[in-house]
């Protein structure tokens, strides 16, 4: 999926908690080396499975989606490393070769300061 | 591989209506939709929790907090400085920006730049107008097509409902000068049917300095233009700036082809590209 317009993304993200559901925000805080995808590039995780945007194709995907799945379940919030290291780039046959510390963020009525 | 730890969650709630994510959201599109830039910062690592958030406009004034006053302070005074860099995000510990703040040395901070995408506004919706309009909505730039023949912009041959069409019905000038408003964000292809025209909206955009201001047209032709302006009083540095003839030397010679050289001008200028080939470093 594309890059998906600010205005947008955050027009998504009110929606889905006006409807009083959680929304879990993925975003590419920090990467070193060669990644799929840029920082600042963001992924939604609805509640009922939907998602839109991406941090990165099939490097890291099913992973970030497992924990993105695992957040939207617990609402608890953390920072994520994912290394893409030569070796195992080449050994699933992919492209990239760094690592991206990709933050799993939750949207939610709490407040976001403490504990949750 | 994955080795985010359990963030401790210690510290209690603050004043629910700062730190209210609806509030943020709220505001956030509020930057968004007045055309301006924030810095949206987010605690992404520290012992006392993480998720706290705050958005810190271009005049310095904020909206949330991250949880303790003096941390608040020091990331404001840092996303000032994010923001003048072309950065769209980037991390921080906070002992690098202020290392005063001992308790929060370790702690990390995300800065995001909020700002509207990019806005293309197409003047002209001829062959070469029509397919740059197409082609900047692909790569999910707002975009705002103008022409004065009304049966030039309408749905049946611009269906995308996300493409602006705008019918100049009281002439360029006042067309051009509304969409393209104080020009920030905004790159501006000049690509009428004829030099009249060109000049009419090279005028309309002259106090709003967009971003990017590109006129279509042989050298020949674009100078014709720029020296009646020029003897009209229109200052140099405008006359400067504006890309005449508009676009890389591609080689283009269909109207996509182009449409594809004014927009890969219009991203140079945007992420600070040096328009030459990236094999170019090569000595074998």
């Amino acid at each position: 999926m594309s890059t998906i317009p600010q205005l947008e993304l955050y027009r998504m993200i009110d929606e889905a908690r006006s409807r009083g559901e959680r929304v879990v925000v993925a975003t590419v805080a920090h990467t070193r080396g060669s990644t799929p995808q840029r920082r600042g590039a963001k992924m939604l995780f609805f509640a009922d499975g939907r998602t839109a945007g991406t941090v990165g194709g099939g490097c890291i995907e099913a992973e970030v989606w497992a924990e993105a799945r695992e957040t939207l379940r617990t609402g608890r919030a953390a920072l994520h490393r994912f290394s893409l290291t030569a070796d195992e780039a080449s050994e699933e046959g992919m492209v990239c070769g760094g690592t991206m510390e990709i933050f799993i963020d939750v949207w939610d009525g709490k407040a976001v300061t403490g504990d949750r | 591989m994955n080795d985010a730890g359990d963030a401790p969650a210690a510290r209690p709630a603050d004043g629910p209506s700062q730190n209210n994510p609806s509030a943020l959201a709220g505001a956030i599109a509020e930057v968004l939709r007045g055309g301006a830039v924030a810095a949206l910062a987010t605690l992404v690592e520290s012992p006392h929790g993480v998720g706290a958030k705050m958005l810190v406009r271009t005049d310095g004034s904020r909206s949330g907090s991250l949880g303790d006053d003096a941390l608040d302070e020091s990331v404001a005074a840092r996303a000032v400085v994010f923001l003048s860099a072309r950065d769209e995000a980037s991390t921080h510990r906070v002992g690098e920006f202020a290392p005063a703040l001992g308790g929060w040395s370790a702690a990390r901070v995300l800065f995001e730049r909020v700002e509207p995408e990019p806005h293309v506004v197409v003047c002209g919706a001829g062959h070469v107008g029509a397919a740059l309009a197409r082609l900047a909505r692909s790569l999910g730039y707002r975009v705002t097509l103008i022409d004065d023949r009304a049966d030039f912009v309408t749905r049946g041959r611009f269906p995308d409902a996300g493409l602006a069409l705008v019918a100049a019905a009281d002439g360029w000038a006042r067309a051009v000068r509304e969409t393209v408003g104080a020009g920030r964000g905004v790159s501006v292809a000049v690509v009428t049917r004829g030099h009249n025209e060109d000049e009419e909206c090279l005028r309309a955009v002259l106090e709003a300095r967009p971003d990017y201001v590109g006129m279509i047209g042989s050298r020949r032709r674009t100078n014709i233009v720029l020296e009646r302006l020029r003897e009209s009083g229109v200052g140099e540095e405008f006359l400067r700036a504006v890309r005449a003839p508009v676009g890389l030397d591609i080689g283009a010679v269909t109207p996509e082809e182009v449409a594809l050289s004014i927009l890969a001008e219009i991203v140079a200028q945007r992420r600070g590209g040096s328009c030459a080939p990236l094999s170019s470093w090569r000595r074998l």
